[in-house]
C-alpha cells in the first residue's frame, strides 16, 4: 500500500514538474507578443537528452555524474516530504521541514561539486555565487518556517501548512515569492535565457554537462520550482479547511498563479546587478521576519 | 477606530524601510509623499466628532505633505540633474537592517512605556519611534542633500505621530502647529538647497566642509 | 569485567606506553590500542548497565583522597577520547615515523600517551584539586605535542600563544575551584544543586572552560595552534582537547545551580561564535587553519545547545530542553568524528604535496582517490547535510528551538536570533566546505608539488575509514547510540529520564537510510546509462576556450570572496597588491591575508599600550640611592598628611 502510494506520488512529481517552465515561457511569449515554444517543450528536450551520449572533461572524476544523481534524489526526497494539501505527504514527523531545507542544501552542494569538477573558471564563478546567495535565502526560509511554526503551534509540515499564514500572510507571501525567484534562478536574480556566462548563476554551473546527467539536472531544477510553488501556495492560502476535490483545484490554481507571476516578473523586470542582489535577499528576509513578529504578536494578544 | 489605524501605521513603517533601502531619489520622494498622505488622513480616524476644521486641516496636510513638498523636491532634482544616491556613508543593507532592528526595538520599548489603555494596543508609539530613527539614519547616512531633506521629513512625521497621542486633549492645536513647523522648515531647506546647488554645482553635502576655511 | 578493572588496565597500558614509547614504536602502538579498547569498553559498560562507577582511594595525593567517578557524561567523552586517541596513534605510525623525524617522533609518542592519560584523569576526577592537577598536566603535554616540529618559528610561536591562553583560562579555573572549595568546605565535587549561592561561579567556569573550548572571542590560540601542529595532533586537539572545555561546561552546569541569565547568555554567545567562526573559516586559504576555525563554529553550536537545555531546565524541565541536550551531547561525538576525519585527510594532503596552502593544490583526486572520497564524506558531514551525522545533531538542536518557539515557552528574543544565526552559519559552512574539498581535490593541479602527489598507505587510511564508518553509523542509525545519550542526560539532570528516543528521530533515521540507499542506486544507474549511451573524454568545453590552463581555475579566495566580502568589518583582511604595469609586465603580486582579528586588532594593541605604560613607569627605577630615599620621605609625609586630615589608619 505504501509502495503504491510512493509510486503514485513520485510519478505525479516526475510528470508534472517539467510543465512549469513551459507555462512560464508561454506567459513571457504572450507578454512579448510572440507565440513562444510549446508548453510541453521541456518534455521533448528531456527525452532527447536522455538518448544522447556524455562528454566528460579529462579533469572530471566520477563525481561529475554522481553529483547530479544525488542532487536529484535529494530534491525528490524533499518533494515527497512536502504535504499536498489534504492528501498529506508520504511521511511526516515533527521537524520534517528542517529535513526539507537541508535536503535542498544537499542538492545545492552536489550541483556545486559537479560544477567545480571541470576546473573551469566560469563554473567556479557560478558555484561561488550560488552558495553565497544561498546564505541569505536560508535565513529568509528559516524565518518563514519559524513564523509558520509560531502561527500554528506545531513543528510538523502537515499541521504547519494546513491553516493559512494568518495576519502576516501578505508579508509571508511576498517574502516567499522573492525566495522562490532567488532559489530557482529567475529574474531578477538570474536570467535563464542569457547567453553571457559572466552574468549567469545556475546556467553556467551546467555548462559542461551533457546527455543523461544534464537531463537529470534540468528535471531536478523543475522539481525544485514545483516544490517552492506548492510551499508558497500552502503557506498563504487556508488549504486545510477545504474538501478534497476543492483542495486539489485550489493547489493547482495556486501553482498556476505563481507561475504566471514568475512569467510576468521575468517579462517586466530586468536582472539585477550582482552587487544589488544581497539587498533584495535582505528585503525578503526582513519580510519573513516581520511576518514572524506579527505571528508572535497575534498569538500573544 | 483601531481597525483602520493599525494598517495605516503598518504602511507607514513599511514606507520607512522602503525609504532606507532604495537608492533612487524619485522612489524616496514618493515614499515620503505617500507617508505624509497616510499620516494626514489619521486625525479623521481618531477624532469622534469630525467637523469642518478637522477636514480642512487634514486636506491641507495631505496637500502639503503629499503634493506640494514632493513637487518642490522633484523640481530641485531636475535642476541638479541627479536621480540616484551613489555612495551613502551608511550602506543600503546596513541601513535597512538598522531600520528593521530599530522598528523591532521600538515595538519592544513601547510596551515598557506607561501609555493610556486605548493607545497600548496600537502601533502609534512604535511607528513614531521607528520613523524618528529612520529619519536620523537618513540624515546621518546619506550624502545628497535631497536624501537628507527626505530624512528630515520622515523625522517630522515621526514627531507628528507622537503628537497624535494628545489629539483628544488639545485637538487642532497639534495638527496645526506641526503643519506650520513643516512648512517653515521646508521653506528654509528649499532656500539652502538652492544656494548649495548654485555655489558648488552639486548637491553633495560633503563639499560643505570647504566652507571651513 | 567491571568498569573499574577496565580503567585500571587502561591506566597501566598508558603508563607503559609513556615509559617505553621513546624506543619501541610498535609496542607503544599496541599499548595505546589496548588502552583505547579498554577505555571504550569501560564507557560501554556504564551505558549498558546505567550505573555509575565510583572509587575513593585510601592514600592521599596532595592532601586529598583520590576520588574517581565514571558516569554517563564522563563515559561519553571517554569513549570519544579512546577512539580518537587510538586512531591518531595508528595514523602517526605512517605520518610521523622515526625515519623522517628521528628526534621528535619518540618525544611525540611519550607526550601522546601522557596527553591521553591526563585527559582521562580530567574526565574521571571528582575532586577539585586533582582536576586542576590533571588539567595543568594535560595543558603542558598538549604544548609539547603541538611544538613537535620545533625547528619552525611559527610552530614555536603558536605553542607559546597556546600556553599563555591556556594558563589564562586555568587561572579562572583556579579561582572557580578555590571559591567552590571555600564555600562548600571541601574539595570534593558532586551534585550541589540546592546551594543557590554557588550560581555566580558559573561565569568563572564559563571563562575558564571557554578558553579551552575555543568559544569566540576566547579562541585566539586555536587557529595558529591547530594549523601549525602535526595533523594527528590537530585531530586529537580539535576532536577531544577542546571537548574537555565543553565537558567542563556540561558537567558544572549540571552539578551546580546556574544564574537565570546563564541559559540566554550561553545560547546567544554560542550562536554568535558559530557565525563568526565559520565566517573566519570561509576566508582562509590555509587548509588546516580553515578546519581550526570550523572547530570554533562547532563549539559554538555545542554551547548554544547547552544554553537552550539550561533554559529548558529552568522552565519546568521542558521536553524541548531535553532534545537540545541530546543534540549537544551527540554533536560532541559527531564533531570529534568528522573533524578528526578531516584533519587526517588534510594530513594526507600535506604528506603528499608538502603544503597546506590551497592555492598550490588541486586535482589531487586522481592520485589520492581514497583520501578524496573520505575527505568529501567528512565535508558533507561537517556541513550538516543529510544523511550523515552532522545533520542529526543539528536537527535535534533546531527541533528544540522550534518546539520552544511553537509552544511559546521561551521568549521570542531568546529563540529567534539563534535560529537565524545558526541557519546562516549552516549555509556558510556548506559554502566553506564545498570550497575546501573542491579547490584541493578537483580540477587540475596548480603547482608541480600537487602534480607529484601520491596516496598514503594503509596506516593512514585505516583510521580515516574507521571514522567515516562512525559518521555513517551515527547518521543512518542514530537510535543505536541513544542509550549513551540518554544515560548522559540522566547524569546531567536526574529528573530527565529520556529512556526512549523521541519519536521523530526514528522516522528521521528511516528516511535518511532510505535516501542513502536510493542515492546509491540512482548514482549507479545514471553512471551505467551514461556509459551505455557512450562516454567520451575531452577537454573542458568552457564555452569553446581552446587552451585552458590550471591557473585559470577559480581560486579559494575568489570562491569565498563574495560571502567573505559581507564580513570585512569582522575579518579586516590585509591586502598587498602590485598591479602589472606596462606592455610587458615583469612581475605582479596579490597577497591577501585574513589576520586573527581578536588577537591582532584588539589584544595586541592593548598589550602594546600596557607595555608602553609599564616602560614609562620603569623610569622610576633608575638605581640612584638619593632618589630612593626621597621616595621614602615623600611616602612618610603623605601618610602623615592622611592621618592629620582625619583619615582612619
Amino acid at each position: 500500500m505504501m509502495l503504491l502510494e510512493l509510486i503514485v506520488r513520485l510519478a505525479l512529481w516526475l510528470l508534472l514538474a517539467p510543465l512549469l517552465p513551459g507555462i512560464i515561457n508561454k506567459v513571457k511569449a504572450w507578454v512579448a507578443g510572440r507565440r513562444g515554444p510549446p508548453v510541453l517543450q521541456l518534455y521533448y528536450d528531456l527525452a532527447r537528452l536522455w538518448r544522447k551520449g556524455v562528454v566528460m572533461s579529462t579533469l572530471a572524476s566520477p563525481g561529475f555524474i554522481i553529483g547530479p544523481a544525488v542532487a536529484w534524489v535529494a530534491v525528490a526526497g524533499a518533494a515527497l516530504l512536502l504535504p499536498l494539501g489534504a492528501a498529506g505527504s508520504l511521511v511526516g514527523f515533527r521537524g520534517d521541514m528542517l529535513m526539507l531545507l537541508y535536503l535542498l542544501a544537499l542538492a545545492r552542494f552536489c550541483t556545486s561539486w559537479a560544477a567545480l569538477e571541470t576546473g573551469s573558471a566560469f563554473e567556479g564563478m557560478g558555484a561561488a555565487r550560488e552558495v553565497s546567495y544561498a546564505v541569505l535565502a536560508e535565513a529568509a526560509l528559516i524565518a518563514a518556517m519559524l513564523s509558520l511554526c509560531v502561527q500554528t503551534g506545531s513543528t510538523a509540515l502537515a499541521t504547519m501548512l494546513a491553516p493559512s499564514g494568518g495576519a502576516g500572510a501578505v508579508l509571508l507571501a511576498a517574502g516567499l515569492f522573492l525566495v522562490l525567484l532567488a532559489e530557482n534562478c529567475r529574474v531578477p536574480f538570474d536570467d535563464p535565457n542569457t547567453h553571457l556566462e559572466l552574468t549567469m548563476i545556475h546556467e553556467v554551473m551546467v555548462l559542461d554537462h551533457s546527455g543523461p546527467p544534464l537531463a537529470v539536472l534540468l528535471h531536478c531544477a523543475t522539481m525544485k520550482l514545483l516544490l517552492f510553488a506548492l510551499l508558497l501556495t500552502q503557506a498563504v492560502l487556508p488549504i486545510g479547511r477545504l474538501s478534497e476535490p476543492a483542495n486539489a483545484t485550489v493547489l493547482a490554481g495556486g501553482v498556476l498563479l505563481a507561475m504566471v507571476g514568475v512569467g510576468l516578473v521575468e517579462s517586466l523586470l530586468a536582472r539585477l546587478a550582482f552587487r544589488r542582489v544581497p539587498l533584495f535577499l535582505v528585503t525578503a528576509f526582513l519580510l519573513c521576519l516581520f511576518a514572524l513578529l506579527m505571528a508572535w504578536k497575534g498569538g500573544r494578544a | 477606530m483601531n481597525d483602520w489605524l493599525n494598517p495605516l501605521l503598518g504602511l507607514a513603517i513599511g514606507l520607512n524601510l522602503l525609504a532606507l533601502g532604495t537608492s533612487r531619489l524619485p522612489t524616496l520622494t514618493s515614499a515620503v509623499a505617500t507617508q505624509g498622505m497616510a499620516l494626514g488622513l489619521m486625525p479623521l480616524f481618531m477624532e469622534e466628532h469630525s467637523d469642518w476644521r478637522v477636514w480642512l486641516i487634514a486636506a491641507a496636510t495631505v496637500a502639503g505633505k503629499g503634493l506640494v513638498i514632493p513637487a518642490l523636491l522633484r523640481r530641485a532634482m531636475r535642476a541638479a540633474h541627479i536621480d540616484r544616491e551613489m555612495e551613502p556613508l551608511i550602506g543600503f543593507v546596513p541601513s535597512l537592517l538598522l531600520g528593521a532592528g530599530g522598528t523591532i526595538a521600538a515595538v519592544a520599548l513601547a510596551r515598557l512605556l506607561p501609555l493610556l489603555p486605548e493607545h497600548s494596543g496600537s502601533l502609534l508609539v512604535p511607528g513614531s519611534l521607528a520613523s524618528v530613527l529612520t529619519g536620523f539614519v537618513l540624515l546621518i547616512g546619506r550624502t545628497k542633500a535631497i536624501s537628507q531633506v527626505c530624512g528630515y521629513l520622515i523625522l517630522e512625521n515621526g514627531i507628528y505621530l507622537f503628537g497624535l497621542l494628545l489629539i483628544h486633549s488639545t485637538t487642532l492645536l497639534v495638527e496645526a502647529g506641526i503643519l506650520l513647523d513643516v512648512t517653515v522648515g521646508v521653506f528654509i531647506i528649499g532656500i539652502i538647497v538652492d544656494r548649495i546647488q548654485r555655489a558648488f554645482d552639486s548637491l553633495d553635502t560633503r563639499k560643505l566642509t570647504t566652507l571651513r576655511e | 569485567m567491571s568498569a573499574g578493572a577496565l580503567l585500571l588496565l587502561a591506566l597501566v597500558s598508558l603508563t607503559l606506553a609513556m615509559l617505553t614509547g621513546g624506543r619501541f614504536a610498535r609496542t607503544w602502538l599496541g599499548f595505546v590500542l589496548v588502552a583505547a579498547a579498554t577505555g571504550s569498553a569501560a564507557a560501554v559498560t556504564v551505558f549498558a548497565t546505567g550505573a555509575e562507577w565510583e572509587w575513593q582511594s585510601d592514600f592521599r595525593v596532595g592532601g586529598e583522597a583520590l576520588h574517581l567517578r565514571l558516569d554517563g557524561v564522563s563515559a561519553l567523552f571517554l569513549a570519544l577520547l579512546s577512539v580518537l586517541g587510538g586512531g591518531g596513534a595508528a595514523y602517526a605510525r605512517e605520518y610521523w615515523p622515526d625515519e623522517h623525524y628521528p628526534d621528535s617522533a619518540p618525544r611525540g609518542r611519550a607526550c601522546w600517551s601522557s596527553l591521553m592519560l591526563c585527559m582521562g584523569l580530567v574526565l574521571l576526577s571528582s575532586n577539585g584539586l586533582h582536576f586542576l592537577i590533571a588539567w595543568e598536566l594535560f595543558a603542558v603535554s598538549a604544548f609539547f605535542l603541538l611544538t613537535l616540529d620545533r625547528q619552525r618559528r611559527e610552530v614555536r610561536q603558536s605553542g607559546w600563544l597556546y600556553l599563555a591562553a591556556s594558563h589564562g583560562g586555568t587561572l579562572c579555573l583556579f579561582a572557580f575551584f578555590g571559591t567552590l572549595a571555600a564555600r562548600t568546605g571541601s574539595w570534593e565535587l558532586g551534585p550541589l544543586r540546592e546551594r543557590a549561592d554557588l550560581s555566580p561561579l558559573f561565569w568563572l567556569a564559563l571563562a575558564g572552560f571557554g578558553v579551552k573550548a575555543g568559544l569566540f572571542p576566547l579562541h585566539i590560540w586555536l587557529p595558529s595552534a591547530h594549523a601549525n601542529a602535526p595533523s594527528h595532533v590537530s585531530a586529537l586537539m580539535s576532536g577531544v582537547a577542546i571537548k574537555m572545555g565543553a565537558y567542563g561546561l556540561v558537567r558544572f552546569s549540571g552539578w551546580l545551580p546556574v544564574p537565570a541569565e546563564a541559559g540566554w547568555a550561553l545560547l546567544l554567545l554560542g550562536s554568535v561564535s558559530a557565525l563568526f567562526g565559520i565566517a573566519f573559516a570561509l576566508a582562509q586559504s590555509d587548509l588546516k587553519r580553515l578546519l581550526a576555525y570550523c572547530s570554533v563554529e562547532n563549539i559554538g553550536i555545542i554551547c548554544a545547545g547547552l544554553g537552550l537545555a539550561l533554559l529548558g531546565a529552568a522552565r519546568h524541565h521542558a521536553a524541548w530542553g531535553q532534545l537540545a541536550l541530546a543534540g549537544t551531547l551527540l554533536h560532541v561525538w559527531n564533531h570529534g568524528a568528522f573533524k578528526a576525519l578531516l584533519f587526517f585527510g588534510a594530513g594526507s594532503v600535506v604528506h603528499a604535496a608538502g603544503t597546506r596552502e590551497m592555492s598550490r593544490l588541486g586535482g589531487l583526486w586522481r592520485a589520492m582517490p581514497w583520501t578524496a572520497s573520505l575527505f568529501t564524506l567528512g565535508c558533507l558531514a561537517v556541513a550538516g547535510l543529510p544523511p550523515l551525522n552532522g545533520f542529526v545533531s543539528e536537527w535535534l538542536i533546531y527541533l528544540g528551538l522550534f518546539d520552544g518557539a511553537a509552544l511559546r515557552a521561551a521568549p521570542l528574543g531568546a529563540v529567534m536570533p539563534p535560529a537565524i544565526l545558526l541557519a546562516a552559519a549552516g549555509a556558510l559552512a556548506l559554502a566553506c566546505f564545498a570550497k575546501a574539498a573542491a579547490i584541493v581535490f578537483l580540477g587540475a593541479p596548480r603547482t608541480k608539488a600537487a602534480e607529484r602527489a601520491h596516496e598514503g598507505g594503509a596506516w593512514m587510511h585505516g583510521p580515516m575509514l574507521l571514522l567515516a564508518g562512525v559518521c555513517l553509523a551515527l547518521g543512518l542509525a542514530p537510535l543505536a547510540f541513544w542509550p549513551a545519550v540518554a544515560s548522559a542526560s540522566r547524569a546531567w539532570n536526574p529528573t530527565w529520564v529520556a529512556s526512549e528516543p523521541p519519536a521523530p528521530l526514528a522516522a528521521l533515521s528511516l528516511v535518511q537510510l532510505t535516501l542513502a540507499c536510493l542515492a546509491g542506486a540512482v548514482a549507479v544507474g545514471l553512471w551505467r546509462k551514461a556509459c551505455a549511451n557512450g562516454l567520451r573524454r575531452g577537454l573542458t568545453w568552457d564555452c569553446g576556450y581552446a587552451r585552458p590552463t590550471a591557473r585559470m581555475q577559480y581560486t579559494s579566495g575568489a570562491f569565498a570572496g563574495l560571502a567573505a566580502g559581507w564580513f570585512t568589518w569582522l575579518l579586516r583582511p590585509e591586502r598587498l597588491l602590485h598591479r602589472p604595469r606596462g606592455l610587458l609586465p615583469a612581475r605582479a603580486t596579490h597577497i591577501e591575508r585574513v589576520p586573527e582579528t581578536v588577537l591582532e586588532r584588539v589584544l595586541t594593541p592593548v598589550a602594546k599600550q600596557v607595555l608602553r605604560a609599564s616602560t614609562a613607569t620603569r623610569r622610576l627605577q633608575h638605581g640612584r640611592l638619593p632618589a630612593y630615599i626621597l621616595y621614602l620621605v615623600a611616602g612618610l609625609c603623605a601618610l602623615g598628611l592622611f592621618v592629620l586630615l582625619g583619615g582612619r589608619p
